[in-house]
């Protein structure tokens, strides 16, 4: 479970402020395949990050499996992230100078893990994504899709509860990203959270659930019925109702 | 823990090793100039820093030098040296033919029979009077020191006998093997006989750069005019002052000589040391900025490394790597660059040594500078790779999703 509660992020440069988040409240529950739309620099990308522990916020509450996130050490934040985030990204950020084999590798390495232990799950993490043939390969060897199917594949690998992705198909031609897609859904089913932010209406379809940020807020927030509280409901021209 | 990242780290610097190996070169050289200097250093340090056996900081040395007709060398420097002498403060007075450890001096060669055949045995002399042991400061550990009534005469064709003599005990040996040199008889290269009536332990003599620099021999005549080298010996703490004294009155009481010189005796001992000291200090100098340039290649390296892989960093603190783990990732790699560079220069090193040692015949390297300058080189480069480091743990997370 994710739980975001009036999070407000602000980014200062010398000029301006721009308020990336405002009073954003979401709940991911488990199990979830979420897509996240809205308008560019409407805060999908700092939401996806405040959720990935990437970043922090300024105001509000934001708990990850039950863990409050606030207060939390830069240390514990990167081992949360280890063990609990996978993150996808729309440029792959695979590491050019490892093969396909070692770049699976990289977060099991930070956790300590055993080198059996790792082979093993490097090797399913490759064959589920149909490229164990390709483990010593390096990343400029393998196409676009080939790249972001070894980075899903090094975001499961540590067998997360979630699953962060920014437009993962945002680089990707549309074979490739249905591709992609198909390998997502097939992770959600096995049972992984998945939040994918994409501005694909086609893809987000496919997805159980639709967020729409809009303007730093969910336009069309309701909390879930299981966690009854006095919420208050953005309006869904939000678009600066609140400060 | 180290050696679980090594390899990654590895085949990844491998993959990208052009300006690795250039720094690597870089520490290779480093190693082998600063192993072999350092131990040319430390054989010049050693060389200045050896026992003379003489008081040498409480020594100055005066030079007079008659010039008139009627000037009467024998009365001026009887007169000097009873003035000298008396003054407070003064331990010894001595008239000598040198200056020991200035780089002027004499020699000549004594034989075991009157014929005087065969190589002979080297001898660096000084003229002293019965004040000589005690102005030089040497410590007489056999026989006895000369009596006033054997001092000779000035010698200016230097001919004649001289009966008695006191050597330095490496000249003893050299004479005499390790029989008591006491009462011993040696033959001038005349073929007069000289008794040994005095040992004593150490003098170094006055050529520095000489391997016979303490083959020396004090002999009881009176240096020859109309030049006087006078070697006072003050109590420690005076010399300086003792020195101003004689200056003055050495100057005015008899004009009709000059006084030329008036110089502690470290003086001369510096001055003989002056190339070495400037070799050591030249090399120091060398090394020493070689050590920077090095340790600045090395920043250069780490710096470009983080630089270029900005969104690398972002994206292992994105999927989990600690602060430190950035830090060690960097770290390891300088390292594994300084111990490629430190390995080829080891044999640099040791190739750079042997040549040394087979051109100049010096002793061969010694293994123990190879190992410290490791050391070192290791140390330069964890140093120097370290606020590269630091500050590729400081790359934010967020880097990996907002890079483009
Ligand atoms: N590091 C930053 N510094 C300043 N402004 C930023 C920074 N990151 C994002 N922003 C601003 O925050 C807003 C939201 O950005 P982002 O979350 O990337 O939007 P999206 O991903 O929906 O396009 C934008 O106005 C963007 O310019
Ligand atoms: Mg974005």
């Amino acid at each position: 479970m994710l739980v975001m509660r009036h999070i407000s992020k602000v980014f200062r440069t010398d000029l301006i402020e721009t308020h990336a988040l405002r009073d954003f409240s979401l709940e991911v529950a488990e199990g979830d395949f979420v897509a996240v739309t809205g308008p560019s620099g409407s805060g999908k990308t700092t939401f996806l990050n405040v959720a990935g522990l990437l970043e922090g916020f300024d105001t509000g509450s934001y708990s990850l499996d039950g863990v409050d996130t606030s207060g939390l050490s830069d240390d514990a934040r990167s081992r949360l992230r280890n063990e609990k985030i996978g993150f996808i990204f729309q440029s792959f950020n695979l590491i050019p100078d490892l093969d396909i084999f070692d770049n699976v590798d990289v977060p099991l390495r930070y956790r300590r893990m055993k080198t059996a232990e790792r082979r093993e799950r490097i090797t399913s993490a490759l064959d589920l994504v149909g490229l164990a043939s390709r483990a010593h390969h390096l990343p400029s060897q393998l196409s676009g899709g080939q790249q972001q199917r070894v980075a899903i594949a090094r975001a499961i690998a540590g067998d997360p509860k979630f699953l962060l992705a920014d437009e993962p198909t945002g680089n990707l031609d549309s074979l490739m990203a249905r591709q992609v897609m198909d390998l997502l859904e097939q992770i959600n089913e096995m049972g992984t959270t998945i939040v994918l932010v994409t501005h694909d209406p086609e893809l987000a379809r496919r997805a159980q659930r639709n967020v729409q940020i809009i303007d730093g807020q969910v336009s069309d927030y309701r909390p879930y019925e299981s966690h009854v509280r006095p919420v208050r409901e953005a309006a869904p021209q939000a678009a600066g109702a609140t400060t | 823990m180290i050696s679980h990242d090594i390899r990654p780290i590895l085949s990844a610097l491998l993959r990208n090793r052009t300006g690795a190996v250039l720094v690597a070169l870089q520490v290779a050289i480093a190693l082998a100039v600063l192993v072999n200097a350092v131990y040319v250093v430390k054989q010049r340090v050693d060389k200045i820093g050896r026992p003379t056996g003489v008081d040498v900081e409480n020594i100055f040395v005066a030079i007079s030098a008659g010039f008139a007709t009627d000037y009467n060398h024998a009365a001026t420097t009887r007169a000097d040296l009873a003035w000298l002498r008396r003054l407070p403060g003064v331990r010894a007075a001595t008239l000598s033919s040198n200056i020991p450890l200035s780089g002027g001096g004499s020699a000549t060669t004594l034989f075991q029979t009157p014929e005087v055949k065969g190589e002979g045995t080297f001898m660096n002399y000084f003229d002293v009077d019965e004040s000589g042991v005690d102005a030089l400061g040497v410590r007489l550990v056999a026989g006895r020191n000369f009596r006033a009534d054997e001092i000779l005469p000035e010698d200016p064709t230097g001919s004649k006998p001289v009966p008695n003599i006191i050597v330095t005990k490496p000249l003893a040996k050299a004479l005499f093997g390790t029989e008591d040199a006491v009462g011993k008889v040696t033959y001038d290269a005349l073929g007069h006989p000289v008794s040994v009536i005095g040992v004593i332990e150490h003098m170094q003599g006055s050529w520095v750069d000489s391997d016979k620099l303490d083959h020396v021999g004090l002999l009881p005549r009176r240096a020859v005019g109309p030049n006087a080298t006078y070697l006072v010996r003050a109590v420690p703490g005076q010399r300086d002052a003792i020195l101003k004294l004689a200056e003055e009155h050495l100057s005015t009481s008899d004009l009709r000589r000059v006084l030329r010189i008036v110089r502690p005796l470290d003086y001369y001992r510096d001055r003989s040391y002056q190339a070495d000291r400037n070799i050591a200090i030249f090399l120091v100098t060398v090394t020493a900025l070689l050590g920077c340039v090095t340790a600045l290649g090395i920043f250069a390296l780490a710096t470009f490394n983080v630089n270029v892989r900005t969104r690398q960093i972002g994206t292992r603190r994105a999927v989990g790597a600690r602060k430190a783990d950035i830090v060690r990732y960097f770290m390891v790699e300088n390292w594994l660059v300084t111990t490629a560079g430190v390995v080829l220069g080891a044999a640099l090193a040791l190739g750079v040594g042997y040549a040394l040692s087979r051109a100049y015949e010096l002793p061969r390297l010694d293994l123990y500078y190879l190992i410290g300058g490791v050391l070192v080189l290791w140390a330069i480069g964890q140093v120097a790779a370290w606020q590269p480091s630091k500050r590729a743990a400081k790359v934010s997370p967020s880097v990996a999703t907002r890079t483009v």
